[in-house]
């Protein structure tokens, strides 16, 4: 604790910005963490069971998705940011079933976020 | 009489070295590559002979890390890291264990399809190497397609608003006139940041005069690189490969502090435990297949921490040893006895 307290006395003194975050010559910048790990599963909230191949994306940019697998899992990393709508589609059609689509709104941003997501049948 | 800022930087650089804390791994993914440069950025030399290293022996070398610094971040660099289709999975393992990751590419095999899984695993940062325009990059990399692929890869990574994103350039004969124009290019395609390095006369680049600058156009990058960063569009830098005397304020965010093995370590390909994967092996500190990583990081890199040996050749008598300590750590090579290329020296000749 006291160790810190004179560095940042000293980098302070060295007009060396508190923001300043090194990089090594041929490496690359550090990463400021401005990402989110969003997972979760999908399931029927008829029968309770896994839904596969429902795409997971944030709603509004349709090129950056992923599906979930047998179990109904999906994990992928979005920006964090305040009031995120990720949306679940079916876009398999009858494949595993038919669901209605289904948007939910992450307000929070924390480091992570896991979603129980429960997709209606198609009427 | 030094200055204030001088004496409290000097005695910041010892209380970083006592404490050398990693937070910067690079991991030598492959050695494999999709090109045949002129120069090579990570260790000059072409040599695919080593087999890729499995994510396992990676992992079993740094999960007995304690204390993981915030931010750790692992930096997969090559060859060219996107040969290695389980790039993605290696970085998602990653990120489960709690460390941040990024990447060195070439750019030839960024697609769309690729940047989305990349960001989908969580990669948080990005260097993506540019040489020149059309013909000098071209040139550099051996490759008539390679500018039009790069800059598909630029634009991709610039794109997006969570990747702490940045473009190198080697500057060497066939590109300083164009620095400006490059520039205007990389502003154009919405890059924020560009760092400008110079090339230390080793492997392939050690004997091709095309690659190196006169001490006068070194001091001309110099100014341009001061200059450019008076204007705030693009945050341009001179890298931290070496101690540039009067223009330390002027080209960089911080003044140079080469921290090879004080925050820096690496996994090269063949398992050795070493800083930056352009410094030279012999340096090598252990081997993850026979040691304990994170013993040999807190217990040995004594080289790296007490630099009082390259107080030799043109060093021995230098007025300014103490800001520089012997330059950037990867240009001790050979037998040691004196730097490969001294930044302050080139700028006192070429000013002259």
């Amino acid at each position: 604790m006291k160790n810190n307290r004179i560095r940042n006395v000293l980098k302070g003194l060295s007009f060396t910005s508190a923001m300043f975050i090194f990089q090594a010559c041929y490496g690359t910048p550090q990463d400021f963490g401005y990402d989110r790990l969003v997972e979760g599963q999908v399931t029927s909230e008829t029968t309770g069971l896994p839904i596969k191949g429902i795409k997971v994306s944030v709603a509004g940019d349709n090129s950056y998705y992923v599906t979930t697998d047998d179990e109904g899992k999906f994990s992928f990393y979005s920006e964090k940011e305040e009031n995120v709508l990720i949306g679940f589609e079916d876009i398999d059609g009858d494949e595993n079933g038919a669901f209605r689509d289904l948007f939910k709104t992450v307000e929070d941003i924390s480091e992570s976020v896991y979603l129980e997501i429960a997709l209606k049948d198609k009427l | 009489m030094i200055s204030l800022k001088k004496y409290a930087f000097r005695q910041f650089k010892k209380i970083e070295t006592r404490a050398h804390e990693l937070n910067y791994l690079f991991w030598e993914f492959t050695t494999r590559c999709n090109l045949n440069c002129i120069h090579c950025g990570s260790d000059c030399a072409k040599d695919s002979a080593f087999k890729d290293m499995p994510l396992n022996d990676f992992l079993k070398a740094i999960d007995i890390i304690e204390d993981k610094a915030p931010n750790f971040t692992v930096v997969f660099t090559g060859g060219e890291p996107l040969l290695r289709n389980d790039l993605e999975q290696c970085g998602t393992e990653l990120r489960r264990r709690g460390f941040r990751w990024s990447m060195v590419s070439n750019g030839q095999l960024y697609s769309q399809q690729r940047h989305y899984s990349l960001l989908n695993a969580g990669m948080g940062a990005l260097t993506i190497s540019l040489d020149g325009l059309e013909a000098s990059h071209n040139w550099m990399r051996n490759n008539k397609n390679s500018f039009e692929k790069v800059l598909n890869a630029i634009e991709l990574a610039a794109s997006s608003m969570r990747l702490n994103f940045d473009v190198v350039t080697c500057v060497n004969q066939k590109n300083i006139k164009e620095l400006g124009q490059i520039k205007d290019l990389l502003i154009l395609k919405n890059v924020k940041a560009w760092r400008l390095f110079t090339i230390i006369p080793i492997g392939r680049a050690a004997n091709n005069p095309d690659l190196q600058l006169t001490n006068k156009q070194f001091v001309e990058l110099m100014d341009f690189i001061a200059e450019q960063r008076k204007t705030k569009n693009i945050d341009v830098k001179f890298s931290c490969e070496g101690y540039v005397g009067k223009y330390e304020s002027l080209v960089r965010d911080s003044s140079f502090f080469c921290r090879a093995g004080i925050n820096i370590g690496s996994v090269l390909i063949d398992g050795s435990i070493s800083a930056c994967p352009n410094i030279d092996r012999s340096f090598a500190q252990g081997n993850i297949y026979t040691d304990n990583f994170y013993e040999v990081w807190q217990n040995k890199f004594q080289p790296f921490r007490n630099r009082n040996w390259t107080k030799t050749g043109q060093c021995k008598s230098c007025r300014e040893y103490k800001d520089c300590q012997g330059n950037g750590f990867h240009n001790w090579h050979g037998n040691k006895q004196n730097v490969l290329v001294c930044h302050h020296q080139k700028i006192e000749q070429g000013s002259a």
